[in-house]
């Protein structure tokens, strides 16, 4: 039986009952209101869809080791880069943290038994794998080469490919994302456990709160943009096509009003994962938890007000440049913010080196970069001459991968004990960490030289002198491909034969910490009462630390 | 470890209770919140569409306005007013639910219901109006016609109180004959209002290139923005129309549910959701209406 | 600003080129700044606060409205000097001269058209006096492109349905990349070509003809892999769209929808002035037409180069056979003779 003190687990032991265990059929599985099996569930399907964007990318990239197109032709190439990108931003990093660790975690986090609408959150799933595989089908008949931003007039009168289906299936896992989004606002606000307050609340839950009104309100712009797109490929009529009146550069705002939020839904998840990981690898309190948690809501409005710096030489006027530049500029001072007190979390902290801080301090030094370096894009003088080369390319690949990414992996690592019950090797997790923060830097810091000799992107061929440092980027992206398929291997043996985490494997406050690993079904034995500030560490909070020290390395079987 | 059943019986009694909630207050502050959150995201969703209305009005303001001079106001305002009464149904509705009455609620669906269908039904006579006289954007979704039969009168209400003039009454009345052999996008009312706003100096700089060619009016062109509006018109009606289609369908779970007794004074959040919805719908017909079937009234000087 | 000793670093070959590289330099400056505090305090702590007792609980530092405030003002104000170093730098390359030479560009997939005021045509190549402001008035006939000069650190969209404009000045003679950074489909890659700039009196002499003196198969050559872009089609290896032009002269082909021809100079000429008029079988009606972009001595060029490919002298001619549709070949490009013959 569970410990009567359920907030002092800290045994290490291996419990027969388990979410896992509660019914083993297809139908448990498929008809679950658990948000945890359904995060379960997107795990997989994710990871399915990272490894298909995985295998476009290992296709450009060694399509680019030679000046010509050799390997592929130019039309694959075009279908390749398109596609790398619709299954990485859309089904990939849109949903990762939030569907997979922020449908695991929230309810845990604020003490609840499942989120506010687990029929929804079920439903969210099942739009998901109908508009990935609608967009998989369509990839299979032949694909799109539009590029991801499915620019007009190209894609909706020259180009001969799979535009409406890709497009469907786009417009449908929109709506997996919108209600998610809606499921955590709503979730947020009423299913918190008594006691917990807004600002006792984990900041991994504040960030998922920004990231939700962002996917509210952004999502339905591109839904509706691609259903037009879709229709004017179709009847050959509609508002982008010039021919007829329509205007390109309006596709180009409205699908830029979303995809700009939508990176901020990327990365906004991931910062609230670093919160959590700095502050409890470093056993220190958060520093600035009020700034943390206001410039997440900031960055996500804020956020609303800046598209038009992916249009500086698309057309728009100088006017319109000054202010988007400004306001860009603004946007990126919440976010310094972030980092700097993230590194002051770990001044005077009792820091340990395991994984998941690994993968967080690789987060500050690219994710820095990226920043950087988006700064540089968001200087409307400098951009001219920056846009559409590859130092965009690398800019966005720092955040994303560098940023997103590893910050994906360092939840994913961080919190596997909860989720299954089991330790990973800690010694295969510090490599890959390493393998792949090195083989990043390797493939994506030579871009941004490509980027200013003036390489520009999208290109399947490019003159002879480029090759050297697309050489490197190769080198690097083999590297980086090692680095990431190796927690696939050695995460999914820890399932079969990992060490038994117990309840709380690293002493840890948080209330996702003082249930079992893996958790009941329903979570918690009763409701628990919140009397505590977040992350306070130490014994005043039901933290058994002396028996913890005590009984590590004996694991009890209950 | 003993299953989950015995720890959660004790908040099995709450008629409605989903398991998660702890109590029905929380379930239905969560369900009011969800609603709302999903009413914002439909606001954005058909926000896309009102940018793009607004962009093209911007820039042919002459075209929108001739082509909303062909949408029947008539059909139009009684579709509001149909909806406006619906939506008082609706309150009713809920009201009802409220004081648990079961047969004034039932009543009060049904008259919803009733009332939606009214103006679906509308909406089907104006988009068969604009089948038949070739006013569909799309190329071959048109009545096919080799003029054989002559057409039925085209359809533009004037308010009586508003001045007929030659210009409001271009097109009106007279019976022409429907040449449409291959159901394309037809324009046969020719641009008064643009002449109008030739003389007396208001084209759009837009206007001023667009509509010509070589410096001469070019019908062709002309017709090209008239199907913008036309194109907008079909989508934001289409998805209003969908929408309300969706809308009759939780209205026939919400009778089901109501005949039943379901709804009473401690449970009657399904309905006020319900209502939610329907309102919205409403509102978005509001702003419609005004916007794409009163352009230019005022222009019959 | 001199940049050539730096390694890596692209040509700086226009007036305003210095201020984006300044620009660039600023902000380089400004991350190095701020990312060698960062990264040696997460370095320090790290190595310095590591942990020396499991489990332990240090002491709780909830925050510091000082350092906030401070490390919010300071970026804030950084990134305002950003913004309007951005903006000046932003002002110029986009603020069109007055006094600009005229440069006219269409791009289409995929090439570039450009044409000078004085009537001078080119494909993918742009002539430019150094030193002279020329100000480029572009749309597009298709998709979007994009216009793209790196050595000048300047480039803009062209857009379907309205005009769009650059302006630069050139200050150094010589050969710098042209480039396509909008996506627009297959060739997208391939739509590249150069901005020459050369001296004033070079420059004249460019514009009245020849640069250089050619042997007709080297003007031919020039014009076919360079000039005209004839190469994107017919030079790209298996796979590409245009007809192989080895070793075809004297032989005979067939075409779509009937009809055959002896490969000879007349055909070959009515190929590049009325392509469509004759397509080959298994090969798509694609090829523009050039009539009015090349002079009849360019023409006689191009001739005398196809020729070559087949190994065959520039004054060799190959019999023509009874049933070729060749229009009558007229001595001004002006001639309408639309044959249709398929």
């Amino acid at each position: 039986m569970q410990n009567a003190d359920a907030f002092n687990p800290s045994l290490m032991r291996e419990p027969k009952d388990s979410y896992l265990t509660n019914g083993y059929s297809i139908k448990s599985w498929l008809l679950t209101k658990d948000h945890k099996r359904i995060a379960l569930m997107y795990l997989i399907s994710i990871s399915v869809f990272f490894l298909m964007g995985g295998l476009y990318a290992a296709a450009i990239r060694l399509e680019l080791l030679t000046p010509n197109t050799d390997l592929l032709q130019s039309a694959t190439y075009n279908k390749a880069f398109t596609q790398h990108g619709i299954l990485m931003i859309f089904f990939f990093l849109i949903p990762s943290i939030p569907a997979t660790l922020g449908n695991f975690l929230l309810p845990l986090m604020i003490g609840a038994k499942d989120l506010a609408l687990p029929r929804i959150n079920l439903l969210s799933l099942y739009l998901y794998w109908i508009g990935g595989i609608l967009t998989l089908y369509a990839l299979m008949q032949g694909g799109v080469d539009t590029g991801w931003t499915f620019y007009t007039p190209y894609s909706t009168t020259f180009s001969n490919s799979y535009v409406m289906a890709v497009g469907l299936g786009i417009f449908i896992n929109g709506f997996s994302s919108i209600l998610t989004g809606l499921n955590f606002i709503v979730t947020i606000h009423t299913m918190r456990a008594p006691g917990m307050t807004w600002f006792r609340l984990p900041l991994f839950v504040w960030a998922h709160y920004a990231t939700s009104l962002v996917m509210i309100l952004g999502t339905p712009v591109v839904a509706i943009t691609v259903l037009l797109l879709a229709i004017e490929r179709v009847v050959r009529v509609g508002i982008f096509d010039p021919a007829i009146g329509g205007d390109p550069i309006l596709f180009q705002h409205l699908f830029w009003f979303y995809s700009h939020p939508a990176v901020y839904i990327m990365i906004l998840p991931g910062m609230g994962v670093i919160s959590e990981v700095i502050s409890n690898f470093s056993r220190k309190k958060i520093f600035g938890y009020e700034f943390i948690a206001f410039s997440s809501i900031a960055i996500a409005v804020f956020g609303f007000l800046v598209w038009g710096h992916h249009m500086f030489v698309s057309g728009q006027s100088i006017y319109a440049g000054l202010v988007f530049s400004f306001l860009t500029m603004v946007v990126a001072v919440p976010s310094a913010i972030k980092v700097f007190n993230w590194t002051a979390t770990m001044y005077k902290g009792s820091i340990s080196y395991d994984t998941p801080m690994l993968y967080a301090i690789g987060f500050l030094g690219l994710f820095l970069v990226g920043g950087l370096t988006g700064l540089f894009l968001g200087s409307v003088g400098l951009t001219v001459h920056l846009t559409d080369t590859y130092f965009v390319v690398a800019h966005f690949h720092y955040v994303m991968v560098g940023g997103q990414v590893i910050a994906y992996l360092a939840g994913i690592h961080y919190w596997w004990p909860k989720m299954t019950g089991k330790m990973y090797s800690e010694f295969w997790g510090k490599v890959s960490a390493m393998l792949v923060f090195i083989g990043f830097n390797l493939t994506f810091f030579p871009q941004f030289i490509l980027g200013y000799q003036g390489m520009p992107r999208r290109y399947a061929s490019y003159p002879a002198e480029f090759q050297v440092l697309n050489i490197f980027s190769t080198a690097g992206a083999s590297v980086l491909g090692v680095g990431l398929l190796m927690p696939v291997v050695y995460l999914t043996h820890s399932i079969f034969a990992g060490k038994p985490a117990g309840d709380n494997p690293w002493m840890l406050p948080g209330l996702e910490w003082r249930c079992q690993s893996p958790p009941t079904t329903y979570n918690f034995e009763e409701q628990p009462v919140v009397t505590w500030e977040a992350y306070e560490f130490g014994e005043e909070n039901g933290l058994d630390i002396e028996e913890a020290r005590r009984s590590a390395g004996s694991p009890v079987t209950v | 470890m003993s299953t989950h059943a015995d720890a959660h019986d004790h908040h099995h009694h709450e008629p409605g209770l989903q398991h998660q909630f702890e109590n029905m207050g929380q379930q239905e502050e969560s369900v009011s919140i969800g609603m709302w959150m999903f009413l914002v995201q439909e606001i954005m969703f058909f926000g896309g569409l009102f940018t793009a209305y607004m962009v093209f009005r911007w820039r042919y303001p002459m075209a929108f306005a001739e082509g909303s001079n062909h949408l029947d106001a008539f059909w139009g305002g009684l579709n509001t007013i149909v909806l406006i009464v619906s939506s008082l149904t609706m309150a009713l509705t809920v009201y009802y639910a409220q004081k648990g009455m079961r047969n004034m609620q039932v009543i009060m669906i049904a008259l919803t219901m009733l009332f939606g269908t009214v103006f679906l039904g509308v909406k089907a006579i104006e988009y068969t109006d604009k089948y038949n006289n070739g006013l569909i954007p799309v190329a071959g979704w048109n009545k096919k016609s080799t003029g054989a039969e002559v057409a039925e009168k085209a359809q533009a209400f004037a308010f009586p109180w508003e001045i007929r003039t030659e210009a409001a009454d271009a097109g009106h009345g007279e019976k022409k004959p429907y040449i449409n052999p291959r159901g394309d996008f037809q324009w046969n009312y020719g641009h008064k209002l643009v002449e109008q706003a030739e003389k007396g100096g208001y084209l759009t700089a837009d206007e001023k290139i667009h509509y010509y060619s070589n410096g001469v009016f070019d019908p062709f062109k002309f017709q090209e923005k008239v199907r913008l509006f036309y194109f907008i018109y079909f989508v934001m009606t289409g998805l209003h129309a969908l929408h309300m289609v969706v809308g009759l369908l939780l209205m026939a779970w919400l009778l089901w549910k109501a005949w039943l007794g379901t709804f009473s004074a401690l449970y009657y959040s399904p309905v006020e959701m319900s209502g939610l919805y329907w309102h919205f719908v409403d509102i978005v017909w509001i702003f419609l209406f005004p916007l794409l079937y009163l352009l230019g009234r005022h222009f019959i000087h | 600003m001199q940049t050539d000793w730096i390694p890596l670093f692209p040509e700086s070959a226009s007036s305003f080129s210095w201020q984006i590289d300044a620009l660039y330099f600023y902000l380089i400056g400004i991350s190095v700044a701020f990312m060698i505090p960062i990264v040696a305090a997460i370095f320090w702590f790290v190595v310095r606060y590591r942990e020396r007792e499991k489990f332990a609980t240090p002491e709780e530092i909830h925050g510091s409205i000082v350092l906030e405030t401070v490390w919010s003002i300071i970026p804030f104000i950084i990134s305002m000097t950003i913004f309007l170093g951005g903006a000046v730098v932003y002002y110029t390359q986009y603020r069109m001269p007055d006094d600009a030479m005229q440069v006219y560009v269409v791009g289409k997939q995929w090439m570039w058209k450009i044409q000078h005021e004085t009537g001078q045509r080119e494909i993918n190549q742009l002539h430019v006096p150094v030193n002279t402001k020329v100000k480029l008035t572009m749309t597009t006939e298709d998709v979007l492109h994009d216009f793209s000069i790196p050595a000048f650190r300047t480039k803009a969209d062209v857009v379907p349905g309205r005009y769009t404009y650059l302006w630069f000045e050139a200050t150094k003679p010589g050969t710098y990349h042209l480039f396509c950074a909008e996506y627009c489909g297959l060739n997208h890659s391939g739509m590249i070509g150069s901005v020459v700039v050369l001296e004033q009196d070079d420059f004249e002499r460019w514009l009245q003809g020849n640069a250089a003196s050619q042997t007709p198969v080297e003007q031919g050559r020039d014009l076919f892999e360079n000039k005209l872009g004839c190469a994107s089609c017919h030079a790209g290896g298996s796979g590409q769209r245009g007809a192989v032009l080895e070793n075809i002269y004297g032989k005979e082909v067939k075409f779509v929808g009937g009809g055959t021809a002896i490969v000879n100079d007349e055909y070959l000429r009515n190929s590049i002035l009325n392509p469509s008029s004759q397509v080959v079988e298994g090969y798509q009606p694609i090829m523009p037409t050039f009539k009015g972009q090349v002079t009849e001595e360019q023409l006689m060029a191009l001739v005398a180069y196809i020729k070559s490919l087949s190994g065959v002298d520039a004054s060799a001619t190959a019999p023509s056979a009874p049933a070729a549709p060749a229009p009558a070949p007229a001595n001004n490009m002006g001639s309408n003779s639309n044959q249709g013959g398929r």
